[in-house]
Order: C-alpha cells, then structure tokens, then sequence
C-alpha cells in the first residue's frame, strides 16, 4: 500500500500535478548571476523542482512550508514561505567541500557521508596546471597519491602509486573514465581539459573492485552538460616554449684534456693530449639541447535541454621535444560527444564517446645508447662535424655523436581510439534504481620504423652499414651472399578492452533516523590484444621515402620476417555494498566481492574480498558544542583487495622457450620450455586498515588526516629459483609464486582554507603531505633478496628486494672519505685490495678487518628511491579581475643512483671531478683519477645523491576581463593568463631532473640520464561565450 | 539462482593460450621430438663460458674488458679471489642444468610414441646430457643428478649433492649407450656423431684417472677413425671460419651469424659470444675488427712456446707486433681497456673483418666452438697410453701432433715423455678453453697459478644463492 502510494507520489512530481498555490522567484549567487539547476524541495512532502536557465523556479507551496535549496558548491538553505508568493534567494557560495559528491564506485556519496579515505580533485584544478596529462597534473595534488615520472619526453609516462609501492610487481591503480578501463599509459588519450573530476579511493573501500584494487582505484568523471542549461561554448588556448631547466656540468676541452693526461699517466699509459690549451671545445649538450613548442587548443560546447544534457568538444595539443625537437613529439587530436537523455518516464541513457589521434615520435632515452647518455659521454675535444659528415668520436667504445643518432632515428607511431560507455539507469521506484552498461576501450596502435644504413664510426655497435660509405652488410643465407640493407618494421596492434557491467542500487529511508542503502551488481571485464608486425629489408635508396615494407628490395624475400601475438585476458565478479546510517550521524558500510580472473591458476581460480567502513559524525551529537569546528567525522575501514596483474596463463608451463641451434650452417627452431607451470598461483592480497579524521573550522578551513597500515602479502613473482629446475634457458622463466610481504604504512594530511568573499580578495589555499614508510616484510623461503638494476656496464647488482628494507633499496660500499697516503693505507686496521692512495675507503661492514669484492659481506644499504615525505600545495588568490596560482611539489629523503658516468677512458666527465685527489690533502669526497685498474668504480655511497627536491611546477598569472565589457561583444568570460610550468626546482641532485621514475621498483632512482621535464612559458586564454 | 549466475560466468574463465603448445600435451609426433632435441642442442652454445674460465682461471690468460668491474667475476676468477657471490659460475650451473632439464624431458616423455629415428634422437639426448653433467661435476665437482624427469619446485630442498662418483658413472652410462645409437658420419653438419661420443668418453675417463679404458676407448677411436678425421694442415688458419667443420672437428658447437642478439642474453645467441669480447678494444686496422679485450694471453704463455713453434703466433696475438709488421701501421689504432693489458690477444676464437655477423656483431660471432678437435684426441690418447705403460703408442700420438706444426719429434719415454705430452696440451690447445682444468686434472694447477690453494681451488665455489634457494641443505665446497 506504502509503495502504491510511494508511486503515485512520484508519478504526480513527474507531471507537477499539485493542488496548491504557487511561489516563484529566482536564484543568483552573490554577485547577482542567475544560477541554473539549483535544486528545490518542500520539506517533509515529494514536492520539488529546479531552476531554469534564467535561475528561475515556480512551485506549489503555502504558507508554512519551508523550502529547501540546494546546489553543488553552495552552501544550502531552508526559507520558510511567509505571506509573499515571490521568493528571491542568494545562494552563498560553500568553501568546505562537505556536500561535494564524490564517486565512490557503482554509486557516490557526499564528503559528509563517506566512509572510507576518498580524495577529489576538480576538474579546474587539472585545467590550471597546463600539463599535457592528467596523471602530470596530479602530481602532489593528492595525498597519498606519488607520482613520478619514466620520462619528460613528449608522450612520456608516470607512474601513480598510490599509498606506497605493495608489490615490485604490477602497481598500477585501476583507472576507470566514465566507468571504462584505461591502463596508466593510455592516460595520453585524455585532454586533461576535459576532466569533471578525478576520485581516488585509497583505503579498503576500493575493495569494491575486488581484485583490480590492491592498488587504489581511480575514478574519473569526464565533463557532461546539465538539464536546461543554455548552450554555452568554451574555447581555450595555450601557446608555449619548452627548454631544458638544467644542463649538467661536464668539463670543457681544456679541462678534459688535463684530467685525461693524469689518467692516463696514473694508469702508466702514454698521455693523450700534448697540448692541454684546447679552449671550451664542443658543448654536446648545447648542441642537442633546443627550444621547442608546446600548445593546445580545446573547443567545448556544454548545455542541456529540459529532458537531454550534451557535452560536446574537440581539441589539440602538440609538444615536441626539447631534445630532438619534432623528432620527439607527440600530437593529440580529440574529439568527444557525451550525452544523457531521458528515453523514456524513469529511464535515462548515458553515452560517452571519445576519439582520439595520437601521434608521436621518440628518440632512444633512459639508457647506454640513449641520446642524452651519449650526449653526457661525448668528448668536448671533438667537433661535432668533420666536414661534410658527423664526427666520429673515435676514442669511446660504443658512444655514438648523438646528432648523428637523432638525425638517423626514424620512429613514429599513431594510435587511433574509441572510448565509450552506453548506459542505461532505470529508476524502477523511489527505492530501486537498475543500471546496465557496457564501456568499450579500443585502440589500435599502428608503429613504423626505419632503421637506414649507419655509420657512426669504426666499431660502433649502432652501425648497420659495413663502412662510411655505407654499403651494406653481407650476410650468407646458406651459400647465397646477400645484402642487408635498410630496414622498416611496421606494426599494427588492437587492444580492446571491454566492460559489461549491471547492478541494482536500493535506498530507503525508514522513519527519520535510520536510512539504507544497498547495491548488487554482476560484472565482467576483460581485453584482447593483437598484433601483427612485420620487417622489410634493402629499403631503396637507404631513404625514408621509401620506407614501407610494400617498398622492400630483399632478394627472395630473405632476411624480411614477419610476427604476429595474440592475448585475452577476463574477470568475471559479483559484489554486494550495504550501507546503514542513524541520524545522518553513524555511518556503517560493508563490501563483499567475489572474483573470477583467467590469471589465476585452476587451483585458486575464485577470490572473495570484504570491506568495512564506518564513520561517526562527532559534531551532530548534542554534547558536541565547541563553536570554532563545524563540523567533524572520525572514520575508520578495513578491507581486503587484490591484485591479479601479473601477466597471462603464467600458471601453466608453456612451450614456449626459445630453442635454436645451427645444423647446416643454418639456423633451425625447435621447442624448449618457457614459463613454468604453477596450478597454485594466485592474487596478491591487500589488507589495509585507515583510520581518518575530518573536520572544519569558521566555514572556511578543511581538514582531513588519514592513518594507514597497508600489508601486502602473498606477492606475485618469478624468484630466482634453482637452477636444477632448468628455467634458465633462452625465453625460459622461473614459475610465478606467491610469496612475501610488503608494508607499507603512512599518515596523510590535507589542508583547505578557502577566504570569505566579502573581503574582495578571495583566497584558496590547500596544503597536503604524506608521510610514508615502506618495508618488505618478508621474502620467499630460500634467498636473501632478489635482485634489481645495475650499475655500470656489466657492473654489479644495485638494488634489491630484501626483507627488513624498502623495495627497491640501493646496496653497495659505504665509503669513508679518501686514502690520503701510502702509510695510511698500510696503518689501516682494515685491507683493502688492491688500495692506492686517492682510492675511496670504504667501509668494513662486517668487521673482519678486509672489505670483501668476492661477497655481500660488506655491502649495506646506501639508499632508496622512495621519498620520505612528499607535498603539494596550491595557491590562488584573485582580486578585482586578477588571478594568480601556484602549485608547488616537494618530495623528500629519496636518493638517487648517478648511473650516466660511463667507466670509459676517453667518456667527458662531470664537472667534479675537477675537485679530484690529486696528492695528500687534496679532497677527501672525489678519487683519483686512473685509467688503470681502480676499485673506485665499484657501486658505492659515492654514486648515491640526495633526490629531494621541491618544485614549483606551475605558476599562473591571469587577468578576466569584466563581463559587463566583454558581454558587449557577446563574450561571457575572457580571461588571458601568463603561464610557466617547472620555473624552479630546489634540489642537491646534479643530474638533468630529479623526478627520476620507473615503473619496475626495483629500478625507480636509477637515473641512465633521464629526459628531463621541461621548462615551459605559456600563454593562454579561456573564453566562454 | 545466484549460484546459477556464478556457475555461467565462472565458465567464461576457461579459456586456453590461442595458437600456443603446452608443455603438457608435446610429443605426439615424430616433428615434436625433432624439436624438442634441438632444444637441448642449444644450451651448448653458451660456450664463451667454457672458454673464458678455463683460460682466465689458468696462467694462460687474464680477465681483461673495460675495467675492473666489467664482468666481475671473471676479474675474480683470474685473481684466484672467487667467492660464492659469482655471476658467471651461477651461469654456468644454469646453463648447464637448463640443457639437462631439455634433455630430461624429452626422456620423461619418451613412451609416449614410437617411430623410426627415436632411438637416434634419445642417443643424442643421452650424450648432451653426460655433457652437461661433465661440465657441472668439473666445475663444481658433487652436483645433484636429475635422471629422465623434470623436478617440481617443491621438491629442490629435498635433492642433496650426489657423489661426484655416482654423476660419472651416469655419465659413461649415457656416452655409451649414446654411442651405441649415433652414426659415425652424418649428412647434416652440426649432429652428433658415435665419433664425437667416444672422443668424450675417452676425456671423461681421463679426468677419472681411468688410464686402461680411456686407452681403449682413444685407441679404438683412433684405429678404426670410422669418422674420417685428420688433423687439418695449416694450423695457422684452422680457427678461420673457412675452415669450420673439417675433419679435425670431432665434437663442435655450431654457431651463426645470421641472427642478431643483445647484451641482455648472452645466452640466447645463436653466435659465439667469446669472439666478439676476445676481440681488441676500437681497433681501427686490418685483418681483425673491434671487440671488448676479454680473455687476454698472458706474456707467460707467450714465451712458453719454443722458438719457430707457428702456434705460438696463432694462439696469442702479439698485437704492437703485429701493427708494426703492417705496411701502414702508423695508420692502425686500437684502445687499452681498463680490465688490464698484456699487449695479446686470443688468436684463435677472435672477430676477424671478414667474420663478422649481424650486428651487434659483437655477439654474433659464426666461429664454432670446438669442443673436441683431433689432436686433443690424439693427445688424450698419448696421455692414457704413457699412463698405461706404452710409451711407444704414446710417442707415435704426440708427434702426430709436433710434426703437423714442424716440431720435432719427441724421443723421451717415461715421466719425460707424460710431462711432454702435458706440456704439449698447452702449445697446442691454449686459448680454447683446457688449460685451467688440464692443470687441475694433472695436479700441477698449485704450482702453475698464483693464488691456487690446494684443496679448494680444484673446484668452484657452488654459487651460494644457489645453495639458498636450494633450502641450504647442500654444503659449500671445501675453503669458499
């Protein structure tokens, strides 16, 4: 009877059928604008309605019914209807977020009612910073939430982590836009100008994604219009110049070759250079090294009618890059449709769909062979043409003239893809919403390379030609002599990912004070991968023109070679949320989740994953009185996630090894095993435990503080295993097992202050920091740690994963200043082989009076790439028509492993070395110099730098024409700005940028010579018609 | 109703690699054991193992490269400093027990079809797999035997060290009964050959001090020569890559230089790895091309030789020599790598202008490894007859060996005549790969290399993570 009731109530707000009389008016803000959508309710009745386009409303009300308004970002109000039939209202603006709705996952809430630790970021937060990506524009805007960058190429990736590094595995959050999976590199895709809003669940909560969530979830809301909003149209444009913000201090010629002689008098070989006069010599890096443009354009149009909203829009960005110029660039062309309708009574149908182009170009980076490495090692004594040609740079080994490189570098790819979601909600009765939806991720990612004929010098590695005058290399194809000549490899791969999702969401009120809120839902994710490449040789002319596998000359089709790969992956899930609140005041939540992953072996196919959460509103109690605070939550979750990223079928030993022998004088194939099997594998576990605490004072400060303790156990990996297993072969890995643990366990804090805008100054201030501690707790049975990078060339490992430390961790010699003399030496109470004086003293870890090169025994931990702390604060301030922002990032207590030095005797070298050992007293932190043999360049302290670093990543100054001047040209809003991005950072480290990433852990802090982010001047402006 | 729901979309995870062969369903066809023995055949190829330690830890030759640091280990091994802490020796266990597990799982499956040519094909699997277990058990000496299956995970920490004994005798059992089913001649280069069985059996009786039947083992090999082989003419050019697989080749790794590689898996090229890291550092000039100084002769060697012996020139480049004697030597340069200089280079496994493969040519080498060549057997076959008391035979074997170079003939019988033919291992076969485990074999290495301590140096260290992740059960070899 209730529920008839219920209905026709409901049927009746459809058609505004209400015998009463009516109140109109209109609602503005505090500077007089009309404000759409303002949502408006009689309370204790079903009555309600919005605003139009003129913030105009009309409902049927009479006296003594108080009147509810209510709109995001504004504070509401109850106005009571009194004798006039006109009610005019103000809203004023709300600086606390509390009524904020944040998307938590198959539903939302507001910040009052949140349960678990949910950071937002709005869309005008990510649109100030200018940045070409969206997880660029993150960076130290959430707490908890690291972002580090692979690259500061264009196109070039970051790495979120969010609440620590659980795994040296996959640590990718789940990204999910509009509810469709993106994987963190397919970020590029997105115009950060297009983003509503980002949501990160950090705590158990993002349990609800089950075994995706181990890592955080990451929710983003892409832009959509509102019902009966005016057609408004957007444009906004930016144009600016990139330029390194440091060049590393290498010595000039004169330099080099005095630093050279005592080398290589030190080493008892004769000196290279007779005259030492050479002047400044070449300055590599200013020859690589370049200005380059960067720019975007973006045009939106946003509105909606009384049953339909759209977001429509279309936009460009081009970077190209500051090393390499358009021969590192990346282009993105986008262009969207969003749309919500009402198709019929109670059914509203959701699309979402974007395209984009993209476009790029790269240059080898982060490693030996990369361009910058080689530009770091090239000698100043050589020019950088001889003649007509590029110079050799004859005395490295395998240093190659890195413009020469550039110039020959021919690497381009295009990606085409479709993003969408169709979505329809189907509101079956006040109680019970249904919504079915299917999201759909393709992309096909077409790459093209040339690899013409080169010849970088006598000896190089990189050479494909046989001499200068590059004639080809012949190679002997069972008895047939033939030339290889320049190649192409073409590629053309699919990635679809798709999601099929439905779930029924309940919400009832019973009486006034118990409410509850209920979801089950049934999901199936998946992808599909494939690819098919293929290389052509003997490309006519050696030239780019003809750089097509259709063009290829390879006498009977020899050496040309073809590939193809195919992969699926699917998750099948069921999860159910229940939700129970008293009062608006005590707040209980609980998840469970079943998982079904084709990763997993058949021993452990199905996973379940509970949450629980609660929250206990202090200020709504009555005995709560201190006026200051307005408001204050204590909220507290526990849950269990997992992480199922661990690559395809490792669970089953396959064939397929690589098994290749010589019968004939010709290379056969056979079979060998690859991976080997685990029918017991299964996900990493997550079990985290938050406890938070928000409040806010004077209606203007925000608070938030999160405590975490994150135990990640169960680690998916290959350890080394033994070798008696026989894994060790060509394309052979050991099997994937679960075993160790990681902690990882932080505090967060967040501050907003936002100031009153009666003053004419309006103010917005937000500050966070992280403080986070990590430790791998325990490691499979049977080792001591498992090794990462090196150091060097075939130099010893230099990181590790080793219980007791966090990931990642350098290991090497402690050193304890430098031997000053040859009696220092010999009075030591410790050997060391091999010591001469100028030699580095390291340090005797184990005591026994020799340090050890054969063993660990002496090696300790002399560093780690995770930083201790890291912060970001925010800074706005506008006043009469002026705007000006700041955004600055800092992390702190990260060490960084200086791995560019190449060890050879004619590579240029860093600027410190100046201050070298020349004799006794001479310096106490810089060895000798030697060509000889020198323990001074095994992995030590001495190669570790402090990677703190604060940034002032954006810094914007605007002005807004008044809108009564640009209303005249029928301009909405104009507003111009000036913009840097990157101006200054703050930092000890000497290499090119200390924000050095990685997404393998165990690599993160090795700096090979990293492409450094660039400096940007930018001019822009925002027009809204 | 929801367990219904469960039900169908659990059914949706049961899907397969596409396009892929599982490891469990193999062997079902004569093309899939084929494949399966080529598997086995190419963990022989990561050889430059073999020939860098059994030179390095010699007093035949140093480490070498672009410093101290570059390979580690080998700088280690050379110095007689080796600890457990050692890449290469990890290496060589991996390698050598990965080509075992191939071999084992071609047995662990060798019911489950019968077609002609099976016999031929476990024959071969028989003696690659007694060759890798000589390798371990003369690297590490006790080494777990694994026989006709692949292990499990669990079951590592419950494999003990087997008895260096017990590893042997499996050994002969394989390499006779791989004899018995190999060819002695065959018509695709690069297979194995009863030939090449016997030359092995005859070495890994040697190395048991089994004189009597590694005489009849050598003799027999060398009397009824089923394979046709000779010691090639010019010696001097015998380690051209022209003059691969003639009839002094007995037992070769074959190699190509048809595939290109990287750094990152020395393993997995199909080139000999040790040429192109032999080779000398940015040399800019004739005959040879560049490479990284590895594995460098060592004036002790040098000078070892008698006056007018050619294979003192075509083992140790004397490269300052060398230049010097070019018509436009001022014009050749060359780089001093900072892992250490003797002024030689290995003359014999070295990238050569016209020898190179694809790039990085470095790695890929196609100058085959030569595991047993005629004139090691011919040797072999001097040592155990002299042991055995038939100086004559011994005499008529080693001076085989002295004329084809123009040495004089030996005269001397008795211990004269052993120490002969074991000085005589040195002149002819330095550079490939013996001498430190000769040295070992005929208790002279204490008194030849500096640092060799007796009693421990004879054998390796077992690479301590090795024994970690082994559950610690096995005990470190004597001394490390």
């Amino acid at each position: 009877m209730k529920k008839i009731l219920l209905l026709c109530f409901a049927f009746a707000l459809q058609y505004g059928v209400w015998a009463q009389s009516s109140v109109t008016g209109t609602v503005t803000d505090d500077s007089g604008f009309p404000i759409p959508g303002v949502s408006i309710l009689k309370l204790r009745s079903t009555v309600g309605t919005v605003t139009d386009l003129d913030g105009k409303y009309s409902i049927n009300a009479s006296t003594g019914d108080e009147l509810q308004f209510t709109f995001i970002g504004f504070k509401p109000q109850v106005i009571p209807v009194g004798s006039s039939s006109e009610i005019n209202v103000v809203l004023e603006e709300d600086l606390t977020n509390l009524n904020e709705v944040v998307v938590i996952g198959y539903g939302s809430a507001t910040k009052r009612e949140l349960t678990g630790a949910t950071s937002q970021v709005k869309g005008e937060a990510i649109e100030a910073m200018n940045m070409p990506r969206v997880d660029q524009a993150l960076q130290g805007k959430i707490a908890g939430v690291n972002i580090s960058t692979n690259s500061g190429a264009p196109g070039g990736t970051s790495n979120i982590r969010i609440r620590g590094i659980g795994t040296f595995g996959d640590n990718d959050p789940l990204i999910l836009v509009d509810g469709v999976i993106y994987d963190a590199a397919g970020l590029n895709a997105l115009n950060p100008n297009d983003i509503e809003s980002v949501n990160v669940l950090k705590d158990g909560t993002a349990g609800i994604y089950g075994v995706r969530a181990a890592n955080g979830v990451i929710l983003i809301e892409t832009k959509k219009g509102s019902l009966g909003a005016k057609p408004r149209l957007d444009f906004n444009a930016y144009y600016g110049v990139q330029e390194t913000a440091r060049k590393l201090d290498l010595l000039n010629a004169r330099e080099y070759a005095i630093l050279k002689n005592e080398a290589f008098a030190a080493g008892g070989q004769a000196l290279p250079f007779n005259n030492v006069n050479l002047g400044e010599g070449t300055n590599w890096q200013d020859a690589v090294f370049q200005e380059a443009p960067i720019q975007e354009y973006n045009l939106t149009m946003t509105g909606g009618t009384e049953k339909t909203s759209y977001s429509i829009g279309g936009s460009y960005f081009g970077q190209q890059g500051i090393v390499g110029g358009p021969k590192a660039n990346f282009e993105r062309y986008n262009a969207r449709i969003n749309f919500i309708t009402e198709i019929a009574p109670r059914v509203k149908f959701t699309n979402v769909l974007l395209y984009t182009r993209e476009e790029s170009s790269g240059l080898a980076q982060g490693g030996i062979g990369s361009v910058l490495y080689n530009t770091i090692n090239a000698y100043p004594t050589e020019t950088i043409r001889v003649g007509d040609r590029f110079s050799y740079l004859d005395n490295v080994n395998d240093i190659i003239n890195p413009l020469a490189q550039m110039e020959n570098t021919y690497n381009n790819t295009f990606v085409n893809k479709f993003v969408g979601k169709e979505e329809i909600e189907y509101k079956i009765n006040s109680n019970f919403t249904w919504t079915g939806r299917a999201g759909y991720n393709f992309a096909m990612v077409d790459t093209k390379v040339f690899n013409p004929l080169v010849w970088y010098g006598p000896g190089k590695f990189a050479n494909s030609a046989r001499n200068a005058n590059l004639d080809p290399v012949l190679v002997d194809v069972g008895g047939l002599e033939i030339e290889r000549g320049a190649n192409v490899f073409e590629a053309r791969n699919t990635f679809l990912d798709y999601n099929l999702e439905t779930f029924l969401n309940y919400d009832s009120k019973f009486g006034e004070d118990h409410r509850v809120k209920g979801m089950f839902g049934l999901s199936l994710v998946g992808n599909r991968s494939e690819g098919l490449n293929g290389t052509g040789f003997n490309i006519p002319n050696n030239d780019l023109n003809f750089a097509d596998i259709s063009a290829n000359q390879a006498p009977g089709g020899f050496l040309n070679n073809a590939g193809s790969f195919q992969s699926r992956q699917r998750l099948t899930s069921a999860f159910i949320r229940g939700e129970y609140d008293f009062k608006q005041r005590y707040f209980v939540s609980a998840i469970l989740r079943r998982d079904g992953s084709t990763n997993f072996g058949p021993n452990n196919r199905i996973g379940y994953f509970p949450a629980i959460s609660g929250a206990w509103l202090i200020s709504d109690e009555s005995f709560f009185n201190v006026k200051a605070i307005d408001f204050m939550k204590l909220r507290t979750s526990f849950g269990v996630s997992g992480n199922d990223q661990i690559g395809l079928f490792r669970y089953r030993g396959l064939l397929n090894g690589s098994a290749t022998y010589v019968f004939n004088d010709l290379i056969v194939n056979g079979a060998a095993i690859g991976n080997t099997s685990n029918p017991d594998l299964k996900w990493e576990t997550t079990f985290q435990t938050n406890i938070g605490l928000d409040f806010s004072l004077f209606q203007n400060i925000d608070f938030t503080a999160n405590y975490f303790i994150k135990n990640t156990k169960d680690l998916l990996f290959q350890p080394d295993v033994s070798a008696l297993l026989g894994s060790y072969g060509p394309g052979g890995s050991p099997p994937v097992i679960n075993a160790g643990d990681v902690l990882n366990r932080g505090l967060e804090l967040e501050l907003g202050y936002g100031s009153n805008r009666k003053t004419g100054v309006n103010f917005r201030f937000d500050y966070n920091i992280t403080f986070l501690k990590n430790e791998v707790t325990a490691v499979p049975e049977g080792f001591e740690f498992i090794p990462g990078a090196g150091f060097g060339v075939g130099g010893n490992v230099a990181t590790r994963f080793q219980k007791g430390f966090p990931i990642g961790y350098f290991v090497g010699y402690q050193t304890d200043g430098i031997f000053q003399t040859a009696e220092e030496i010999a009075s030591s109470s410790v050997s060391q082989p091999g010591a001469e004086p100028g030699d580095l003293r390291f340090v005797d870890q184990n005591g026994d009076g020799v340090i050890n090169f054969g063993d660990d025994s002496d090696r300790t931990m002399i560093g780690s790439p995770i930083p201790n702390m890291i912060m970001g604060f925010n800074f706005n301030v506008d006043f009469k028509g002026f705007d000006l922002g700041a955004n600055v990032y800092a992390a702190l207590g990260q060490d960084i492993i200086r791995n560019y030095e190449r060890q050879q005797p004619f590579a240029n070298q860093l600027a410190y070395n100046i201050d070298r050992w020349t004799g006794p007293g001479t310096s106490n932190e810089v060895p000798r110099l030697t060509t000889g043999a020198t323990r001074n360049t095994v992995f030590s302290d001495f190669y570790v730098e402090d990677g703190s670093f604060v940034r002032l990543r954006n810094v914007q100054l605007g002005y807004t024409i008044p809108s009564t001047i640009s209303q005249k040209i029928g301009i909405q809003y104009f507003r111009f700005y000036l913009a840097a991005n990157n101006l200054v950072t703050l930092t000890r480290y000497q290499g090119f940028d200390p924000d050095v990433g990685s997404g393998n852990p165990l690599f993160a802090g090795v700096d090979n010579g990293i492409y450094p982010q660039a400096r940007t001047f930018m001019a822009g402006l925002n027009i809204k018609f | 109703m929801s367990l219904w729901i469960f039900t169908a979309c659990d059914s949706l995870l049961d899907i397969d690699p596409e396009f892929t062969q599982d490891a469990e369903n193999f062997f079902n066809t004569e093309e899939d054991f084929d494949r399966a023995i080529i598997g086995v055949y190419d963990m022989m190829q990561p050889a430059y193992l073999n020939i860098w330690i059994g030179e390095i830890a010699s007093d035949n030759s140093i480490a070498g490269g672009e410093s101290v640091n570059d390979t580690r280990g080998l700088h280690e091994i050379g110095s007689m400093t080796h600890g457990g802490v050692n890449e290469e020796l990890r290496a060589v266990m991996r390698v050598n027990y990965t080509g075992i597990a191939r071999a084992n799982y071609i047995f662990e499956n060798q019911d489950k079809l019968d077609f002609d040519g099976k016999e031929l094909i476990l024959a071969e699997a028989r003696f690659l797999r007694a060759y890798f277990y000589f390798n371990l058990v003369k690297y590490f000496g006790d080494m777990p035997l694994i026989v006709d299956r692949r292990i499990s995970i669990n079951e590592i920490a419950s494999t003990p060290r087997t008895p260096k004994a017990q590893v042997y005798a499996q050994i002969e059992t394989d390499l006779r009964s791989a004899i018995a089913g190999l060819p002695p001649t065959v018509s695709v280069t690069g297979r194995l050959t009863s030939g090449a069985g016997k030359a092995l059996l005859g070495k890994v009786l040697l190395y048991q001090g089994k004189y009597p039947e590694a005489a009849t083992v050598l003799g027999e090999l060398i009397d009824n020569n089923q394979g046709g082989y000779a010691l090639f003419s010019d010696y001097s050019t015998l380690f051209y890559a022209n003059n691969q697989n003639v009839a002094e080749d007995v037992f070769t790794i074959q190699f190509s230089g048809l595939q290109g590689g990287d750094y990152g898996c020395l393993i997995c090229l199909n080139g000999n790895a040790a040429v192109g890291f032999h080779g000398i550092r940015l040399y800019n000039g004739p005959l040879y091309a560049d490479g990284n100084s590895y594995n460098l002769p060592t004036q002790d060697l040098y000078d070892s030789f008698a006056d007018g012996d050619i294979r003192r020139d075509a083992t140790a480049l004397n490269l300052d020599e060398f230049i010097a004697a070019q018509p436009n030597s001022e014009d050749i340069t060359y780089a001093i790598g900072g892992g250490g200089h003797t002024g030689f280079f290995n003359n014999k496994y070295i990238k050569r202008l016209d020898e190179r493969g694809l790039p990085d040519d470095d790695l890929t080498s196609p100058l085959n490894y030569r595991v047993i060549r005629w004139a090691d057997v011919l040797l072999m076959a001097a040592e155990a007859f002299q042991r055995t008391g038939n100086d004559g035979r011994a005499r008529t074997e080693l001076n085989k060996v002295r004329s084809r170079v123009s040495m004089p003939a030996i005269n001397s019988s008795g211990d004269a005549l052993l120490q002969a033919i074991l000085e005589e291992r040195r002149f002819e076969l330095s550079g490939e790969g013996y001498r430190f485990f000769d040295l070992v074999r005929t208790g002279q290495a204490a008194s030849k290399i500096s640092g060799f301590v007796t009693g421990k140096h004879e054998v390796f260290p077992i690479p301590q993570v090795e024994i970690d992740l082994a559950g610690g059960v096995w005990s470190q070899n004597p001394g490390y």
